[in-house]
């Protein structure tokens, strides 16, 4: 918070012209774009080294959701004129090498992390829908639908991660770990900066 | 106190009012900060607690409760001041409107007296206030400095509005990119011409490491704006540094200007010209790097697998 002490209010004029909270829906649309930007990614770097074995096809399908996810939040970031996150080229290398490194792992080290990277999403989109319930469900509504949706489909892919033998992974219950605690520092680290 | 209010009729604003007008019109002496702010902080205070004040000195020497704000508001001093009941009348002006009021009077004595308590004082004095109103900022202008340029932010946020509705009306043409970045920098400091001369010195107090954050503020998000109503939809890395070279345009530009003595500052406007052309050769130079390096990628590639097949190692799985 600025110390100027001088009657001015730089950003709030702009949350109040559309009624809405403004820091919060600035955190919420940041730390949501760079999470489907490193989702992307994820699924890169696994179709990098796995796309033409046989779970190839089951991959790329839930690339495409994830593509069409990160396509929304691009056009929710201008609505709102939200910044994105400096760590934007991190996350890039980062997801990449995780996914590719967990796909290196076998077709099950893949869905294992796929499992871990997506319950760790869903728990965070059900944080942020209770947020915007919280503040206001009705001037939030376009927001929480479209949380509430990809909500949904980012649990139908952790599914079909364990569907696939994630969990007969070596190390499965330490890999899942790791991941999980990478995920809480992006989200973390992508609120903020 | 409180009660004391009604005795003025409605149009009295907060409760220390009649202390400004009381104070001699001729006096240079500015009381100290405090003293005013803490009969600010009666009216904060009461606001907080909604109790009916016993008496004004029991609260005077209270700190103000700083901390204590119910929203999340960028800067302090936001609190209007309301009735017995808790209501808020309105005829009572907040007290930062107040401030708004007396800060912009006092820019028309900037020219003269600089970014100072001075102008201040004098700007008081043309709303009927006592000059010891002036001792409600900090001595050094920079509550004046920073109201001036987030009006002149506010100005240009609307200009490119209505220049943008014009757009959309099919009443203009739109400009390209390089034009208008042009044209939202030149408004933008045309409207320091007629401080230009006081203007170092402004600069100056902008940079103490007090007004940093806010000045940063101002700064970021007045070319924030520009670039938004330029049409700027990206999401990646490049939002930082299409505002970052815009940043540096706009300073180097600045800075220019204070030092140009030509007819209209054609200088200025031609050094800004200049700038812009360079930031857009810039990135058409780096994407044509970008092209260039994934070409000899592509390449490269080309050549390991054409080696790999010559070796044999190539074998089919």
């Amino acid at each position: 918070v600025p110390g100027g002490g001088a009657p001015l209010r730089p950003c709030s004029t702009r949350g109040a012209q559309r009624g809405i909270h403004k820091p919060v829906i600035d955190r919420i649309i940041r730390v949501d774009h760079a999470g489907e930007f490193g989702a992307n990614r994820i699924y890169a770097g696994q179709m990098a080294v796995l796309g033409r074995s046989g779970v190839g096809p089951v991959i790329q399908q839930m690339w495409n959701q994830e593509k069409e996810h990160l396509k929304k939040f691009n056009e929710l970031m201008v609505a709102y004129r939200v910044r994105p996150t400096v760590l934007l080229p991190f996350w890039n290398v980062a997801g990449f090498v995780l996914g590719a490194g967990s796909a290196l792992l076998g077709k099950k080290g893949a869905m294992a992390c796929t499992v871990a990277v997506e319950e760790s999403i869903s728990e965070h989109y059900n944080n942020q829908i209770r947020t915007l319930i919280e503040e206001d469900p009705e001037k939030y509504k376009e927001l929480l639908q479209v949380i509430k949706q990809f909500r949904d489909e980012e649990q139908e892919h952790h599914d079909i991660g364990l569907e696939h033998d994630a969990e007969a992974t070596p190390a499965y219950s330490v890999l899942k770990t790791a991941i999980q605690l990478g995920c809480k520092a992006a989200i973390f680290l992508s609120e903020r900066i | 106190m409180w009660c004391l209010s009604g005795l003025f009729g409605s149009r009295v604003g907060p409760a220390w009012y009649p202390l400004l007008r009381v104070v001699s019109k001729g006096s240079q002496h500015y009381p100290p900060v405090r003293a005013l702010q803490a009969s600010a902080v009666l009216g904060r205070a009461s606001n907080e607690h909604k109790e009916p004040l016993a008496s004004p000195s029991q609260q005077h020497f209270d700190s103000p409760p700083a901390g204590h704000q119910p929203e999340q508001k960028p800067q302090g001093l936001h609190h209007s001041y309301t009735g017995q009941g808790g209501q808020q009348s309105e005829d009572y002006e907040s007290e930062e409107q107040l401030q708004h009021r007396i800060l912009t009077a006092a820019l028309e004595f900037v020219p003269e007296h600089g970014w100072t308590a001075e102008a201040i004082a004098e700007g008081a004095k043309t709303l009927g206030l006592s000059v010891a109103a002036a001792g409600m900022f900090h001595s050094d202008g920079s509550e004046l400095i920073l109201h001036f340029v987030s009006e002149c932010n506010s100005k240009l946020s609307e200009l490119l509005q209505k220049e943008q509705k014009l757009v959309q009306l099919g009443e203009a043409e739109k400009k390209p990119i390089d034009e208008f970045l042009r044209d939202a920098v030149e408004a933008r400091l045309r409207m320091l011409i007629p401080y230009i001369e006081k203007w170092p010195q402004a600069l100056s107090i902008l940079l103490l490491p007090r007004n940093i954050p806010s000045s940063l503020n101002l700064l970021t998000s007045m070319i924030d704006d520009i670039w938004h109503y330029a049409g700027d939809q990206s999401t990646d890395f490049s939002w930082y540094t299409r505002r970052a070279v815009l940043t540096g345009i706009y300073n180097t530009t600045e800075l220019v200007m204070m030092q140009d003595s030509s007819p209209g500052f054609e200088d200025t406007w031609r050094f800004l010209e200049n700038r812009v052309a360079d930031a857009m050769a810039m990135s058409s130079t780096a994407s044509q790097v970008q092209s260039t390096g994934e070409a000899v990628v592509q390449g490269l590639m080309g050549a390991a697998v054409t080696i790999k097949n010559l070796a044999g190692l190539n074998q089919r799985r």
